[in-house]
């Protein structure tokens, strides 16, 4: 379909043809232009080749790049696959607390706040009122079970991966990750640890090095050494894991 | 072609992500509904903080105080508290000191108020043949401001 619209482009053009054997290029009107424009913008929209550039003094931005580069490291060069439980986890208990918290709006719409009644006020009659205090209190248990969630369970792990074992046989290997950078710090750690989906075996290892040994002076993510890094933790545990 | 490096955060974000980021927008606006919603069920009072507009109440309140409300049946408005309260019809709250009050056993009560930077009482402000305030016009008593 791309081409038809490009060849299309040629053939028109202000002004009248040429005659004879030449092929004369027009430039192309506003309606091809835009239509043109269109398309290089929507396959131009996923990014995933274009260097990583991001504010060098940022320390949020320069943990998420680490962390997602980290990720494409284990994902795409030892090909393991990423398992969402746990983000899954996550984002089911935040979207419940956003359905109570939506249904505690709708519920206060649909019966207006009593105004101060004279006598009754508390859940006798199963008012709107004491409905309101039951989702209220139930969104902010919500809220505790997320960070409890978030502390507890998550832990700053931001990758679970599986190794898929080649004979097809044994349980996965689970990969986890982890990193820490503090804030105003630029010593950034990460953590790899291993988890053996047959002997049930744990172990771990990590590295803590400078952010700037990872990023040029204009902010952009240089992957290979990163990648290097990144490869040396991985084959340690692996090495290990051979060894044992 | 146009240069959308701003947008590059975004580009770079899987489905996942995407949905995270949209939750984390609604987890903030939720949170603050049910703060809100929170401290209305707490103090009884359907705006539990309100906003001082106008001088009527020098040199107490100023405009642009805040002030806290709180609108529990078990404590009966008195003379001399300051209450805001809201004439029928209008949507404007206001924040006057009760003047006189007349209660009835059942706890019914009909007050007039006035501002105390004002030369007269309220009744020129109530609806067209009012002359009392009742408790459903009432928002709440007010128990602690924050000045502007």
């Amino acid at each position: 379909e791309v081409r038809g619209q490009m060849s299309g482009v040629r053939g028109q053009g202000s002004g009248g043809a040429a005659g004879g054997d030449e092929e004369v290029i027009r430039p192309p009107d506003r309606e091809n232009r835009l239509l043109i424009l269109n398309q290089f913008f929507w396959f131009q929209w996923r990014i995933d080749e274009k260097p990583v550039k991001i504010d060098k003094w940022d320390g949020a931005a320069v943990k998420n790049s680490l962390d997602d580069a980290a990720k494409k490291v284990l994902l795409e060069k030892f090909e393991y696959v990423e398992n969402f439980c746990l983000v899954d986890g996550r984002l089911m208990i935040c979207t419940v607390s956003c359905l109570f918290a939506m249904l505690a709006l709708v519920w206060d719409y649909l019966h207006p706040f009593p105004e101060s009644r004279p006598g009754l006020v508390l859940c006798g009659s199963g008012s709107g009122f004491c409905s309101l205090t039951r989702l209220l209190i139930t969104y902010f248990i919500m809220m505790g079970i997320l960070t409890l969630y978030t502390s507890y369970k998550e832990k700053n792990i931001f990758l679970v991966a599986l190794q898929k074992d080649p004979a097809g046989m044994d349980p996965d290997h689970v990969w986890q990750l982890s990193s820490s950078l503090k804030r105003f710090d630029d010593l950034y750690t990460l953590r790899v640890s291993f988890s053996d989906g047959k002997t049930k075996n744990w172990r771990e290892a990590e590295f803590t090095k400078s952010v700037a040994v990872f990023f040029d002076d204009s902010g952009t993510l240089v992957m290979d050494q990163f990648e290097k890094s990144v490869s040396k933790l991985h084959d340690t545990l692996a090495m290990e894991k051979k060894t044992k | 072609m146009l240069s959308l490096d701003f947008l590059d955060d975004v580009r770079r974000m899987n489905k996942r992500q995407l949905y995270y980021q949209v939750l984390n927008f609604g987890m903030i606006v939720s949170s603050a509904l049910m703060i809100w919603k929170g401290l209305m069920v707490v103090t009884g009072s359907e705006s539990p903080i309100v906003v001082v507009l106008s001088g009527s109440m020098e040199p107490a309140f100023h405009r642009g105080d805040l002030l806290f409300l709180t609108n529990r049946v078990e404590d009966p408005i008195r003379v001399g508290e300051i209450v805001v309260f809201r004439i029928e019809g209008r949507e404007i709250p206001i924040v006057h000191r009760v003047l006189k009050i007349h209660e009835k056993e059942n706890g019914d009560i009909k007050f007039l108020t006035k501002g105390d930077n004002n030369a007269v009482d309220d009744r020129g402000l109530y609806k067209q043949g009012q002359h009392w305030l009742e408790k459903k016009d009432v928002v709440g008593r007010a128990r602690g401001s924050l000045v502007n």
